[in-house]
């Protein structure tokens, strides 16, 4: 990097090797024009955190359609990252994603990918910085299959389907699994929403996974704010508290 | 397509049915027994006489409908070579010439209560005949007209959905990524595309030998190997095919396309596609299985447009002679079709009317 400002810091993110190879080889053309580096590639969106957050990367060029984590995805976990790199997608068809981002002005590539027009997004993209994690959300259809916690210089990937329940606790949320927690920092009403096919809510604080109830028991305090009812999850021995609000769920899951 | 055979032909707008073909058989047999049913309500003052009534009708129909029915099975390589009014004529002479034989051979026989052999009955009986055959057959040829549209129309739907945009792009980029480091498999690559796409635009109605249809379907896999490398995996049974067998032009290729865009690419870790092609007398199977997600995660976004195309054009090929299935397990998925063995040169043609 020779500590060059000018020089661009490009990071690959494609499933298919001959997309990657064809990325390269665009990407150098485009060097006589703009000074670039290829710092990295990787082959789907776990590698790809677990080298970047190693690295100091200015673009990622991030396919949209891989298997396990969308790159749609990946560029929301990305925003853990310490300094989070600008994301340029690339796509060969995915019409609906096309016209979401055609919707909220997001930068992407059509696959096979002209130097011309990867030249333009690249010397925009310093400018341009990161996508939003609201926009990102946006422009996804599904909700993420994994949470992501920054800890330790690493960042952990969550499977939602771990997941056993979501708690606010002062300036973070607590994710349990069945193994551990860990800390998030996201809103619990946007998560509410996103996972609504798979979490409820027990309490003002507290999100639930529905396949996880194993059953109610009567205890706790009995106050305004409590039912006196709690709830058992699979595998944990720790009791939820349910509010009187959400009384109704002892019924529908009993 | 010159090397493959048709279902088209100059006279499919004015074709008689296929007297060999199940569903036209069954169709015969449903219409004609309809009719008679109505001829027994008409004459009926209770529901007990319409039985009468209806037994009656049928000692009689039931033998004609079975003796025209063969004749016309034997008949069939004969009748397909005349000029369609020639064949209505020749369909027509032979349900009188049956009827009339039966009637006054058999009259006493079949139906001992309504003997009188006089040749009133027997004209009327023969005229009876010859309208309902003419019925079925203004039936039949309306129903070709039908579906010979139908059939153009499906096509056009089919050629925009039958090779995926996201199949095309994804392939031309990667024929780029290897031009520079491995031209000779870039050329081949644009080769294989080729072949696919000068398919996929041809007439859908077109029958292909067997064999063509599983090149082809190959080449297919040999494109999405170059972009998916070791995760695309597939295990070709091919069980003593024989040589000489004909199917609608893609209908295994977009099955394939199915099982690599729904199954295996969506897979972390790939996996294996099972094709299966066997021949069980006079029938042809094919089976495709691919495993998938597990159904919770799978995303349904996908259209089933193409296994739609391949249902409606088996459908209008052979009427009730080919079959199709659909299994989804929890981390499977199988489609199975059963379709007719035809033959390279068959004498008669297959059409479904």
């Amino acid at each position: 990097m020779s500590g060059n400002e000018s020089v661009l810091n490009v990071f690959i993110v494609d499933d298919e090797p001959p997309a990657r190879t064809r990325l390269r080889d665009v990407l150098t053309d485009c060097n006589e024009a703009l000074p670039l580096k290829i710092v990295g590639e990787a082959a789907n969106g776990r590698e790809a955190l677990d080298k970047l957050v190693d690295m100091s990367v200015d673009v990622v060029l991030l396919d949209i359609r891989m298997p396990q984590m969308d790159g749609i995805e990946l560029a929301q976990h990305l925003h853990k990252l310490q300094k989070p790199p600008v994301v340029i997608f690339t796509t060969a068809y995915d019409e609906y994603a096309i016209k979401a981002f055609e919707l909220h002005a997001v930068d992407y590539l059509l696959k096979p990918i002209r130097k011309e027009r990867l030249l333009e997004s690249l010397s925009r993209a310093r400018e341009a910085g990161p996508v939003q994690n609201e926009v990102l959300h946006e422009l996804s259809p599904e909700p993420r299959k994994n949470l992501s916690s920054h800890e330790r210089g690493k960042i952990h990937l969550i499977p939602i389907e771990q997941v056993l329940y979501m708690r606010a606790e002062l300036k973070y949320i607590t994710v349990r699994t069945a193994d551990r927690e860990y800390l998030i920092e996201e809103s619990l009403s946007a998560l509410e929403k996103e996972f609504s096919a798979r979490f409820v809510r027990i309490h003002r604080n507290c999100l639930v996974a529905k396949d996880a109830i194993e059953g109610f028991v009567r205890g706790g305090e009995d106050s305004a704010e409590s039912a006196g009812w709690m709830a058992k999850l699979k595998g944990l021995d720790e009791l939820l508290a349910i509010s009187r609000r959400q009384q109704h769920i002892v019924k529908e899951f009993g | 397509m010159n090397r493959g055979r048709s279902i088209k032909q100059n006279t499919m707008n004015e074709a008689l049915p296929n007297f060999r073909n199940l569903g036209i058989t069954l169709r015969i047999l449903l219409i004609s027994n309809g009719m008679a049913l109505l001829l027994a309500l008409s004459q009926a003052n209770d529901w007990a006489e319409v039985m009468r009534h209806m037994l009656q009708i049928a000692t009689l129909l039931t033998p004609i409908l079975l003796s025209t029915w063969m004749l016309l099975w034997v008949m069939q390589p004969w009748l397909v070579q005349l000029s369609y009014w020639y064949g209505v004529l020749a369909v027509n002479v032979v349900v009188a010439a049956v009827t009339l034989f039966i009637c006054y051979f058999g009259g006493e026989l079949f139906n001992p209560l309504d003997s009188d052999n006089s040749s009133f009955s027997l004209a009327r009986n023969m005229l009876l005949g010859v309208v309902v055959s003419s019925v079925l057959l203004t039936y039949f040829r309306l129903r070709t007209l039908a579906l010979s549209s139908s059939v153009h129309d499906a096509r056009l739907q089919v050629l925009r959905a039958r090779i995926r945009p996201h199949f095309l792009f994804n392939t031309i980029n990667a024929v780029l990524g290897i031009v520079r480091t491995q031209p000779k498999q870039a050329e081949t690559a644009l080769e294989d595309m080729a072949d696919l796409f000068r398919m996929a635009m041809s007439d859908a109605r077109d029958l292909v030998p067997l064999q063509k249809e599983v090149q082809l379907s190959r080449q297919y896999i040999a494109l999405e190997q170059m972009r998916m490398g070791e995760r695309l995996q597939v295990d070709w049974q091919l069980q003593d095919l024989p040589e000489d067998a004909l199917i609608p032009q893609l209908l295994l290729q977009p099955l394939l396309e199915n099982a690599v865009y729904h199954g295996i690419e969506p897979l972390h870790q790939g996996g294996n596609i099972n094709v299966k092609l066997s021949r069980n007398g006079e029938e042809l199977r094919l089976v495709v299985k691919n495993p998938c997600l597990p159904s919770g995660e799978w995303s349904h976004r996908g259209n089933k447009v193409a296994l739609q195309n391949i249902r409606e054009r088996l459908h209008l090929l052979f009427d009730a002679e080919a079959h199709y299935q659909v299994e989804r397990g929890k981390d499977f998925y199988r489609v199975e079709i059963s379709l007719p063995y035809l033959r390279v040169r068959p004498k008669l043609k297959e059409r479904s009317a």
